[in-house]
C-alpha cells in the first residue's frame, strides 16, 4: 500500500515528461502555442517589458496572427528570469522564449535542453553598475570584499562579471547575493547591498535617491544579444507554424524602429512596473537610429557574441560541459521573413566587433 | 526565594500590562519622532493600513487561497501520516522497513525539499501542497505510531475474545485507543503544515497568490504597514488553528472520561 | 539451566520437548537464530531505501524525468566528493553551524531565563504569559519579512530569526519543566534558605532536567529548519545558499547535495543530543 503511494508521488513527478511526447502530434496545426518570458513584471506582473518580442506580445500581434487558425495562446511571464523559464521548459510546459539571456540560453544548452535559435531580440544598450546613495565608492574596485547583488543564473549575472574584471577582480571577491530587480531595489533602498549590476536601470532610484550610477558603459563586450528561440520537437512538427511567428515578429521589429513609434514603445514596456517610461527615455537617450538596438539579426556579430559568451561563462565556471554552436542557430525562419517583408537591407549588418559593415537604407 | 503566594483575587489583568505598555511606548516613540518613521511606523497608520486591506477582496482572495492550500495539503499528509504510521505501529516488520528510511528522511530540514520539488512539480499549488503535505506527514506519523504502538495487549486480547475482524480491530479498538497522540500528531501537523504554507509562499513569493505573497511582496513597496498587518494575521491564524485543535481535542477525549 | 525452567512448578510440562537435546547446542542455536534474526531487521531496513535508489537511477538512465530536473546519482555523488575536496562544502558548512551555534546560545539563553522568570515567579509569570502565550504561537518565519525590514539580509538577520525561532520552544519546554518539579523540593530548599541561583542549580536544573532537554532538542530542530529557510531567502553563504546556487545554475545535483548534507546533519544532532540525553538520564538518580 506504501509502496504504491511512494511510486504514484514519483511517477507523477515523471507525468510532465510524458506531455512533452502527447502534445506535439504530427498534425498540421498544434491546438495551442505556449510561449514564455524571462521576465514578469514588478511583483509578478504578467507583463513583459524591454523587447521588441514584448511589444509584439503587447500589440496583440501573435494573436492575431493566430486567430483565424484557432490556435490558442498560452503566455507564461517568469518572475524567476532565464533559470525559471528553462526549468519550465525541461518540464515540457513551454514550445518558445522571447528573449532569452545568454548565460540561462547557454546553460540550457549545456544541460541538454534541445532548442533552436530563429531570431535575436535585440542587442547592445549601456550597463549601469548601480551603489546605494550613501555608498562612498568611486569605483569598483572599492568594493572589494563587500555585498553586491546580482541574479544568479541570469544574463545579468555575466554582465557583473565582465564588469568585475574590468576591475581585475572576480565574483569570490565579494560576497555575491541573489537577488531579482524588486528585491534589489529594496536592498539598494535600505543599504542593505553595497552595489550591484546587470539587474535595474538606475535613472528612478537616483531621482528618488536611492542609488547613484558608479560606473556605466556602453562597450558591446559587456552585453550579449538577447535571443528568441523554439522547442526542437515544435520545430520539426510545426516549421511552418514557426515561419509564421518568426515573421510577424520581425514585422514588429520593423515597426519598432521607426522613430514615430518610441515613445509608444516605451509606453507599453512601462507598463510591467519594473521601470517607469523616463528610465527608457534615459537609457535609449543616446540611440539615434532604433535599427541599432531594435535588431533581430542573425549576423556574424551576434554569432560573434554567442560564441564569446560561451567561452567565457566556460571560464567562469557556470557550466560544466562544453556548447558548441553547431546546428543551434536556424536562420532560415529569418531570412524567409526579412525576403517576404522585403526588409533584407533594412537593418544594417554587423561585423564581429559589433560594427556595421555598410550603411543600409 | 521567590514568593509563591497568590495575590490575585479574580481576574489578572496583568497579562495585559505588558502588551499595553509596549503599545504605549511604540505610540509616544513614534509621536515624538525620536525614531525614524519611515522603519518605525506609527500604531495609527498599521490601524489605518489594516482597515484599508481588510475591505480588500483581494485581501481576503489571498488568505482563502493560502488557508485552502493548508488544508488540502495538511489533509493529504495527515491521511497518509496515519495509514503509514498506523501500520508502522501496527506491524513490527513494516516498522522494520518504512522505519529507518522514514527517520533518516525525517532529518532532511522541511525546506530542503522546497527547491527540488518547485523544480519537479512548478512552483504553483502543486508543489506547495506537496510540501505542506510532507511538513505534516512526519508529526502526524509519529504521533500515530507512538498511539498505535501504546494500545496495550489486554485491550488487544479483548480483540481477541471478541473476534473482531482485522478492520473491528482497527476501527473499534486501535484507533480510539490511539486517539489521543494521534490527536497531539494531528495538532503538531497543523502547526508545520502553516509554517510550510507561509515558509513556501515566501519562498515562491512571485508565483501564484496567497497571504505570504502579498506581506513578502509589501517588501519591495516598502509598505511596512502591510507587512505588520500582515504578520499579524499570519499570526492569528496560527493561533487560532491551535485554538480549534485545543477545541478539538478537548471535545473527542470527552468520551474517555466516561 | 533447561528449557523449562520458567515454567511455574502446578503446571504440566510440555511433553513434546525433547529432553536429550545439550543445553550448549539450545544455546548454540539461540545465538545463530537470533543472529540471523538480527540480519533479517538490518536487510528489512534497507529494503526501502535499495528500492528508492534503484528507482532513482533507473528514472535517470531511462530518462523518465528530464535530466535538468533530476540528477543522476553518480552526479550527485561526484559533486558531493567535487565539493569536499576543493574545502567548500566545509566552508559553506563552517559558516551555517556558526549561525545555528551563536543562535543557540543567543535564543536558549533568553528562552532559558524567561521560562526560569515565568517558572519561578508568579508576579512574572502573570505579567509575561499571557503575551507569551498568544505570541509564541505565531509562526516565527512571519516575523521575517519584518526583520528583513529592520535589520537587512546580513548575517544580523539570519542569527537573529533563528534567535527568535528557539526562544519559544527553549521557554515553552522551560516552563513545562519548572511546572513538573513536585513543590516539596521547593519547600526543601527554602527550608535550607538557598539563594536563587542555587534553587536553579539543586533544584530545577536536575528536576526538570527531561523537558531541558526536550527544549534544547526543540530548540536545535527549530533553529536549524529556520536557517535552512533564512539562507534560501536571501543569502551568500552557507548550505541553502549552495542549493540556491545549484537551481538558478540548473545544477539539480547541488540541490540534492545540499539535501544529503543537511540530512546528515540532522542525523549527526539527533546521535549527539541522544547519547547526552542517555548519559544525563543515567547521571540524574544520583543526584537524588
Amino acid at each position: 500500500m506504501q509502496r504504491r503511494t511512494f511510486t504514484t508521488l514519483l511517477g507523477a513527478a515523471a507525468l510532465p515528461t510524458f506531455s512533452i511526447v502527447r502534445a506535439q502530434s504530427l498534425t498540421d496545426k498544434p491546438s495551442v502555442i505556449r510561449i514564455g518570458f524571462p521576465n514578469a513584471g514588478t511583483g509578478g506582473r504578467p507583463v513583459p517589458t524591454g523587447n521588441f518580442p514584448a511589444s509584439a506580445d503587447q500589440l496583440g500581434e501573435i494573436a492575431q496572427e493566430f486567430k483565424a487558425d484557432g490556435i490558442r495562446l498560452e503566455w507564461k511571464y517568469y518572475a524567476g528570469a532565464g533559470p525559471a523559464l528553462n526549468e519550465a521548459y525541461a518540464n515540457g510546459l513551454l514550445d518558445f522564449a522571447f528573449g532569452h539571456g545568454d548565460l540561462p540560453l547557454i546553460v540550457g544548452r549545456a544541460t541538454g535542453l534541445k532548442h533552436k535559435i530563429i531570431l535575436s531580440s535585440g542587442r547592445f544598450g549601456p550597463t549601469y553598475f548601480v551603489v546605494p546613495s550613501g555608498s562612498n565608492a568611486k569605483t569598483v574596485a572599492d568594493l572589494k570584499g563587500k555585498k553586491i547583488a546580482t541574479f544568479k543564473g541570469t544574463a545579468g549575472q555575466t554582465q557583473m562579471i565582465r564588469f568585475l574584471r574590468r576591475a581585475g577582480l572576480e565574483e569570490k571577491d565579494f560576497r555575491v547575493i541573489s537577488l531579482n530587480s524588486d528585491d534589489t531595489k529594496a536592498a539598494l533602498a535600505t543599504g542593505d547591498i553595497d552595489g550591484t549590476a546587470g539587474v535595474v536601470t538606475p535613472f528612478d532610484l537616483e531621482a528618488r535617491g536611492i542609488a547613484r550610477t558608479l560606473v556605466s558603459t556602453d562597450d558591446p563586450a559587456i552585453t550579449t544579444p538577447g535571443t528568441v528561440w523554439v522547442g526542437e520537437t515544435f520545430e520539426q512538427s510545426y516549421p511552418q507554424i514557426v515561419q509564421r511567428l518568426v515573421t510577424r515578429l520581425v514585422k514588429v521589429a520593423e515597426w519598432g524602429t521607426h522613430a514615430e513609434n518610441r515613445d509608444k514603445q516605451f509606453n507599453l514596456w512601462a507598463r510591467s512596473g519594473t521601470d517607469p517610461y523616463s528610465n527608457y527615455k534615459t537609457d535609449w537617450g543616446k540611440v539615434t537610429d532604433l535599427r541599432t538596438r531594435i535588431n533581430p539579426l542573425l549576423d556574424d556579430y551576434y554569432h560573434a557574441a554567442l560564441q564569446r559568451a560561451i567561452g567565457e561563462i566556460k571560464e567562469f565556471k557556470l557550466i560544466r560541459k562544453d556548447v558548441s554552436l553547431d546546428g543551434w542557430i536556424e536562420s532560415k525562419y529569418l531570412d524567409t521573413a526579412l525576403k517576404e517583408l522585403k526588409l533584407e537591407n533594412h537593418w544594417p549588418q554587423f561585423d564581429a566587433k559589433g560594427v556595421p559593415k555598410s550603411k543600409a537604407a | 526565594m521567590p514568593q509563591i503566594i497568590d495575590r490575585t483575587n479574580g481576574r489578572d489583568w496583568r497579562g495585559a500590562a505588558l502588551p499595553l505598555a509596549v503599545l504605549a511606548v511604540w505610540w509616544v516613540v513614534t509621536t515624538l519622532g525620536w525614531v525614524n518613521t519611515r522603519l518605525i511606523v506609527p500604531p495609527a497608520g498599521v490601524l489605518k493600513t489594516a482597515a484599508t486591506v481588510l475591505t480588500q477582496a483581494d485581501f481576503y482572495r489571498g488568505v482563502l487561497a493560502s488557508l485552502v492550500r493548508d488544508l488540502s495539503g495538511f489533509a493529504i499528509g495527515a491521511i497518509a501520516g496515519i495509514a503509514v504510521g498506523a501500520l508502522m505501529g501496527v506491524s513490527r516488520w513494516s516498522n522494520r522497513v518504512i522505519g529507518p528510511t522514514f527517520h533518516t528522511l525525517r532529518q532532511i530540514s522541511l525546506f530542503a525539499w522546497l527547491p527540488l520539488l518547485s523544480s519537479w512539480l512548478d512552483t504553483g499549488d502543486r508543489s506547495k501542497i506537496v510540501f505542506i503535505a510532507l511538513s505534516a506527514f512526519y508529526p502526524v506519523v509519529l504521533g500515530a505510531f507512538e498511539g498505535v504502538r501504546g494500545v496495550t495487549r489486554a485491550q488487544a486480547e479483548v480483540a481477541r475474545v471478541y473476534v473482531f475482524t482485522r478492520r473491528q480491530t482497527l476501527l473499534r479498538l486501535i484507533l480510539p485507543a490511539a486517539a489521543p497522540q494521534i490527536l497531539t500528531g494531528l495538532r503538531l501537523g497543523l502547526i508545520y503544515a502553516w509554517i510550510a504554507t507561509i515558509g513556501s509562499e515566501f519562498l515562491l513569493a512571485n508565483y501564484g497568490d496567497g497571504l505570504g505573497n502579498i506581506v513578502f511582496k509589501g517588501r519591495a513597496n516598502f509598505n511596512i504597514e502591510l507587512i505588520i498587518v500582515g504578520m499579524l494575521v499570519i499570526g492569528l491564524i496560527g493561533y487560532g488553528f491551535n485554538r480549534l485543535a485545543d477545541l478539538f481535542e478537548a471535545r473527542s477525549l470527552r468520551w474517555r472520561k466516561a | 539451566m533447561s528449557l523449562t525452567a520458567d515454567v511455574p512448578e502446578g503446571l504440566p510440562r510440555d511433553r513434546s520437548a525433547p529432553a536429550q537435546r545439550s543445553d550448549r547446542q539450545a544455546a548454540l542455536w539461540g545465538f545463530a537464530a537470533a543472529g540471523a534474526r538480527l540480519l533479517l531487521i538490518v536487510a528489512a531496513g534497507l529494503v526501502l531505501p535499495a528500492l528508492l535508489f534503484t528507482l532513482w537511477w533507473t528514472a535517470t538512465e531511462r530518462h523518465w524525468v528530464p535530466e535538468q530536473i533530476l540528477p543522476a546519482p553518480a552526479l550527485v555523488w561526484q559533486s558531493l566528493a567535487e565539493l569536499w575536496h576543493s574545502g567548500e562544502l566545509q566552508s559553506h558548512l563552517e559558516i551555517s553551524a556558526a549561525r545555528v551555534s551563536w543562535s543557540l546560545l543567543i535564543g536558549g539563553s533568553a528562552g532559558l531565563l524567561l521560562g526560569l522568570a515565568m517558572g519561578l515567579s508568579k508576579t512574572a509569570k502573570a505579567y509575561l504569559y499571557p503575551t507569551f502565550d498568544v505570541v509564541s504561537q505565531f509562526p516565527v518565519l512571519g516575523w521575517i519579512p519584518l526583520l528583513i525590514i529592520f535589520v537587512g539580509i546580513d548575517e544580523p538577520l539570519k542569527v537573529s530569526a533563528i534567535s527568535l525561532a528557539v526562544v519559544v520552544p527553549v521557554a515553552v519546554n522551560t516552563l513545562h519543566g519548572i511546572a513538573n518539579v513536585p513543590r516539596s523540593l521547593f519547600e526543601v530548599a527554602r527550608v535550607h534558605r538557598f539563594s536563587l541561583p542555587q534553587v536553579i542549580w539543586r533544584v530545577v536544573l536536575p528536576a526538570a532536567g527531561p523537558s531541558l532537554f526536550t527544549a534544547l532538542r526543540q530548540g536545535v530542530m527549530q533553529a536549524w529548519l529556520t536557517l535552512v529557510f533564512v539562507e534560501l531567502l536571501a543569502s551568500s553563504e552557507g548550505i541553502g545558499y549552495l542549493m540556491v546556487w545549484g537551481r538558478q545554475l540548473m545544477q539539480m545535483d547541488l540541490v540534492v547535495v545540499g539535501m544529503v548534507v543537511i540530512g546528515i546533519v540532522g542525523v549527526l544532532i539527533e546521535l549527539v543530543l541522544g547519547t547526552l540525553e542517555a548519559r544525563l538520564q543515567r547521571w540524574r538518580p544520583a543526584a537524588y
